[in-house]
């Protein structure tokens, strides 16, 4: 008997909210390894906005041991995944790692699109799947309709899904059991040569970059002179161990295991999660297959907020760099905005935890301008050119035509508001595919449509109009000719490049009198007259006025209350802070990002 | 020592206005009985608590304190007398509004007569306008008529000292309007005047018609126009514009003054010395429904819930719903804020006082280096307004030019 067949590689796959981090939490510890005092809420997610959310974004890996009732000690080796579409590459490494997947379904809920996505990826990793039902504890949970939702919908007989609930601890010896029994031991050859995936990586600023690896087939111990097969950079190991988690040295790794590789490296970019690890001086034949170079997908420009220091910012997001291979950022001058940065993310959520963690790790007061995808520009001497930003749109003159990204959107949701998402869709320039009935209630409606479309709040518009109830996975798809215009504001009679954005050509003058209408909202009453304007060119297409006030003044202390007055005076105050001068005129920050949030639930 | 003050809070009345959005309840259908044995309980546990300290005023406001019983007035009085030491000369003032004087079967002296009685010094009257047209079109329960009437009684009773509410920019009313109201109130000759820009509040019948479109504003610049205009007529009549809202008579031959003008005057003796006592950062004691007191360095407000009012009394405990210890920063902010309503502005000397009475370090140097020293940040866009002729910054301290007031809550917000 070999040692591989008391080891078990797998992840956790489960929607946002059904209880997945609750689930790892249960499970370090019954197997015991940190303390019940020590565990904190969800163990595995480290980051607070991931917490705040409660989703997982960043990979961890925890190395648990378990009894079973054969008698045997197994090593489970969990391979934490995060849960959202825009880091579905990410996803796919890490359960390339494993060897099966617990599919854990919220009985009160059923199966959600992310879900879905997600038991595809598995699939098409070949991976065992072993489906539990969670929050059983709840009255409402409803375990047969789940059940059929799962045999339905992924086409898995879950008629032995063991019956859980992560927050009692109910059930989860019996899950165990049956992971066990399940998911099948790693094959591998730990005498040939070194094939190891990297899976995730981060950087310490002790041991430089932590490379968490599954090992395919041979062995690596420090010392060793590895090559990664892809970047085709190498490293001397300085230590290998196990995630248990936390990094815990030993002399080395063999196939089949999981476990960590430091080698100094400087970024995690020189160890990209999907390459191949082998060694310099026996190299294997071929890396594995299925590693992407990572591609932005949207971007936004980050700039300084008032009174804030332009290294600052610089400094954070060269730390951020240094931890996220999918992120990258270039200087970009904005004549409103002044020196900031361009910045590329995989996707919204992405682009939302960057500028978060700016705010909170970092305490930097930033400006995000509004997202914008990547725009095949084909210009008529036959250059094509990639544009991010708005403002460095060539004259049209030279234009021959503009194609802009589109995507496969999967939107699963019950079958009652079907018709309120088709109408969003269709404003959203959204062009159907087809729709399937998943169950007699649940209906996943596939669309094409432009990614653009997709980022300002497509997903903001969807949970309203389905109460939270629908679920959105997206791909990009392919690029596509478009007439596209570019949309300009002027405030005061300058245009502000920042906003600038670039729209559909039939769109441009109802987008134009509504971000007109929007920033009349947003932009306070001056001392004077401060004309709104839209155009296209020198074309104006839309126009509002924000009225001069001349009375800014209480009249009268009901009674005494001097603190009701202070505090309209402190909320007169805090609203100043978040406002930017523009020449004369004053624009709160947030008119960069709110300003195309123009769905009003129609 | 700083001076004290009582303000007491009766929250009915006969009819609520479309624009009001402060506490009262219908008098017919309210347990006034009850409220006010609260009322008065109250009293006596407060001036029991603070050790039956001496007071410079007493402000019965509301609502209408003048709908209530005088059995009940009474009562009330003689709690706060047998509770406090009132000083023989404190200033005591009730609020009145036109139409509630009068029994319904006829005019009568006997309410006039009774707060004669009582103590009380000095009346305020809510006669927000003298176009019939306009005070139906407020929700007002009188006529212009009976202002005059009451007044001719309030001065046969021998009151001397007698302020009238204005309430201006009503929606339709003009500039010219205004002032033909304003003309006719100071016929009557009153010692005080208060002027008020109506604001159209949410949850009022006012903020629901301009919700639905049915109710036009009166434009800023009018409305503004319309203000500077009041201000130039009472200046000319001989008053003091000594607060943004308030305004009260020189001594005969005084000429008229105002914000902004140069050269140190006497203040009127006539201004209202409750009033003055929450901008001069002073004492006073709040009691009864929602109302609002500073004592000792805190802050505090009552439930606004009647329910939770007369539970509280009836265990014997304070209705407090808010207490707030004022920091040294507290202090002065509000010294300043509050302070920057006088025509006088706020001197250094009073606002590092107030900053010291918290218990704020003493710094080095003098007053106004304290000053600056706590609103460092504030300091260039008080500087640029003082530059725009808004503010005026001399060695003294801070004071608004009558331009500044338009815009006095951008200027007070740089030292919250």
């Amino acid at each position: 008997m070999s040692y591989l067949d008391n080891i078990r590689n797998f992840s956790i796959i489960a929607h946002i909210d059904h209880g997945k981090s609750t689930l790892a939490d249960r499970l370090i510890e019954k197997t015991g390894l940190v303390e019940a005092r020590d565990m904190k809420e969800q163990y595995l997610d480290n980051m607070d906005i991931e917490r705040e959310r409660g989703i997982t974004i960043k990979l961890q890996t925890t190395r648990l041991k378990y009894k079973a009732k054969d008698g045997q000690e197994y090593i489970l080796n969990l391979i934490d995944t995060p849960g959202h579409v825009d880091f579905n590459y990410e996803v796919s490494r890490s359960l390339a790692a494993c060897d099966g997947a617990v599919l854990v379904v919220d009985a009160t809920q059923g199966v959600e699109a992310q879900t879905l996505g997600n038991v595809y990826l598995a699939l098409d990793e070949d991976l065992e799947i072993l489906p539990v039902l969670n929050k059983m504890d709840l009255d409402s949970a409803r375990p047969d309709d789940a059940r059929e939702e799962i045999e339905d919908i992924i086409g898995l007989d879950a008629s032995e899904a063991p019956e859980i609930s992560a927050k009692t601890g109910m059930g989860i010896d019996e899950m165990l059991e049956k992971l066990v029994e399940v998911i099948p031991a790693p094959k591998g050859d730990p005498d040939g040569r070194l094939k190891a995936l990297i899976f995730d990586s981060y950087y310490d600023s002790y041991k430089g970059v932590i490379i968490y690896t599954r090992i395919f087939d041979g062995r690596v111990k420090k010392g060793d002179m590895i090559r990664m097969m892809n970047t085709g950079k190498n490293y001397e190991v300085t230590e290998v161990g196990y995630c248990i988690p936390g990094t815990v040295p030993a002399d080395e790794l063999k196939a089949g295991e999981v476990g960590y590789i430091c080698g100094s490296i400087k970024q995690v970019a020189d160890a990209r999660v999907g390459d191949t690890i082998t060694l310099a001086s026996a190299p294997t034949e071929a890396p594995l297959k299925g590693y992407k170079k990572a591609q932005s997908m949207v971007y936004c420009g980050i700039f300084p907020a008032e009174g804030e220091k332009y290294e600052n910012v610089k400094d954070a997001l060269e730390k951020l760099q240094v931890n996220d291979a999918a992120f990258n950022f270039e200087p970009e001058n904005s004549a409103a905005l002044g020196y900031g940065y361009r910045c590329g993310f995989l996707g919204l959520l992405h682009m939302d935890v960057i500028t978060e963690r700016l705010a909170r790790e970092f305490d930097l007061d930033v400006i995000t301008t509004l997202p914008s995808v990547v725009y095949k520009v084909v210009m008529k001497d036959g250059r094509v050119l990639d544009i991010q930003n708005p403002s460095n749109l060539p004259d049209p003159i030279e234009i021959a035509h503009i194609e802009e990204p589109i995507v496969k959107a999967d939107i699963m949701t019950p079958n009652d508001y079907v018709g309120s998402i088709m109408t969003l869709c269709q404003n959203r320039r959204g062009k159907m595919i087809h729709m399937e009935y998943l169950t007699k209630t649940r209906v996943q409606l596939h669309y094409e449509m432009p990614l653009n479309e997709v980022i300002y709040d497509f997903f903001d518009a969807l949970k309203s109009r389905t109460r939270g109830y629908a679920s959105l996975d997206y791909e990009f798809l392919r690029y596509q000719p478009a007439k596209l215009v570019k949309l300009d504001i002027l405030l005061n009679r300058e245009v502000i490049d920042a906003l600038s954005t670039i729209v559909p050509e039939e769109e441009a003058n109802a987008k134009g009198r509504g971000i007109c209408e929007k920033l009349k909202e947003i932009i306070p009453r001056h001392q004077f007259e401060v004309p709104i304007q839209a155009a296209i060119g020198q074309k104006i297409i839309a126009r509002e006025t924000v009225r001069a006030y001349r009375k800014d003044v209480l009249a009268k202390c009901y009674g005494g209350d001097i603190t009701r007055k202070k505090k309209l005076l402190e909320k007169q105050k805090a609203g100043k802070k978040r406002m930017r001068q523009f020449g004369q005129v004053t624009v709160p920050q947030e008119a960069f990002t709110e300003v195309l949030k123009l769905d009003d639930g129609k | 020592m700083n001076k004290r003050g009582i303000y007491i809070h009766i929250p009915f009345c006969v009819q609520k206005c479309n624009y009001c959005a402060f506490l009262s309840f219908n008098a017919e259908s309210s347990p006034r009985k009850e409220y006010t044995d609260a009322l008065v309980q109250e009293i006596r546990c407060r001036g029991e608590a603070l050790g039956h300290p001496e007071v410079d005023t007493v402000y019965v406001g509301g609502g209408t304190p003048s709908v209530l019983d005088l059995s009940q007035m009474r009562d009330i009085m003689t709690a706060v007398s047998e509770s406090f030491s009132v000083k023989p000369d404190a200033e005591m003032t009730i609020e009145a509004n036109p139409g509630t004087l009068g029994r319904k079967d006829g005019v009568t002296l006997a309410k006039l007569q009774a707060y004669k009685y009582l103590g009380f010094n000095r009346l305020s009257m809510g006669v927000q306008s003298m176009e019939n047209d306009r005070l139906h079109f407020l929700g007002r329960i009188h006529t212009a008529e009976n202002v005059a009437r009451d007044m001719e009684l309030i001065r046969r009773k021998g009151f001397e000292n007698v302020n009238l509410d204005l309430i201006f920019s009503v929606p339709g009313e003009s500039t010219k309007d205004a002032l033909s109201d304003l003309k006719k109130v100071l016929d009557l000759k009153p010692e005080h005047v208060s002027c008020y820009s109506l604001q159209i509040e949410e949850g009022t019948p006012f903020g629901r018609m301009a919700e639905e479109g049915e109710l036009t504003e009166v434009p800023d610049e009018e409305d503004r126009r319309t203000y500077h205009e009041i201000c130039r007529a009472l200046k000319e009549a001989g008053y003091e514009h000594y607060e943004i809202s308030n305004f009260a008579r020189l001594p005969e031959g005084s000429a008229g003054c105002g914000f902004g003008d140069a050269g140190a005057k006497a203040a009127s003796p006539l201004r209202s010395q409750h009033n003055s006592l929450y901008w001069d950062m002073d004492d006073y004691i709040g009691l009864g429904l929602g109302a609002s007191g500073f004592a000792g360095g805190v802050r505090y407000k009552n439930t606004d819930d009647i329910e939770e009012y007369f539970a509280a009394i009836n265990e014997g405990r304070f209705p407090l719903a808010e207490e707030h210890v004022n920091t040294p920063f507290d202090n002065i902010s509000e010294a300043v804020f509050t302070g920057l309503r006088r025509r006088e502005g706020i001197s250094y000397e009073e606002a590092a006082a107030a900053y010291r009475a918290a218990g704020g370090e003493d710094a080095e140097g003098s007053a106004e280096q304290l000053f600056w020293q706590v609103f460092g940040d504030a300091e260039a866009e008080a500087r640029e307004y003082a530059g725009r002729g808004l503010l005026i910054i001399d060695s003294e301290g801070l004071r608004l030019t009558e331009q500044g007031i338009d815009i006095s809550n951008s200027i007070m917000s740089l030292f919250v």
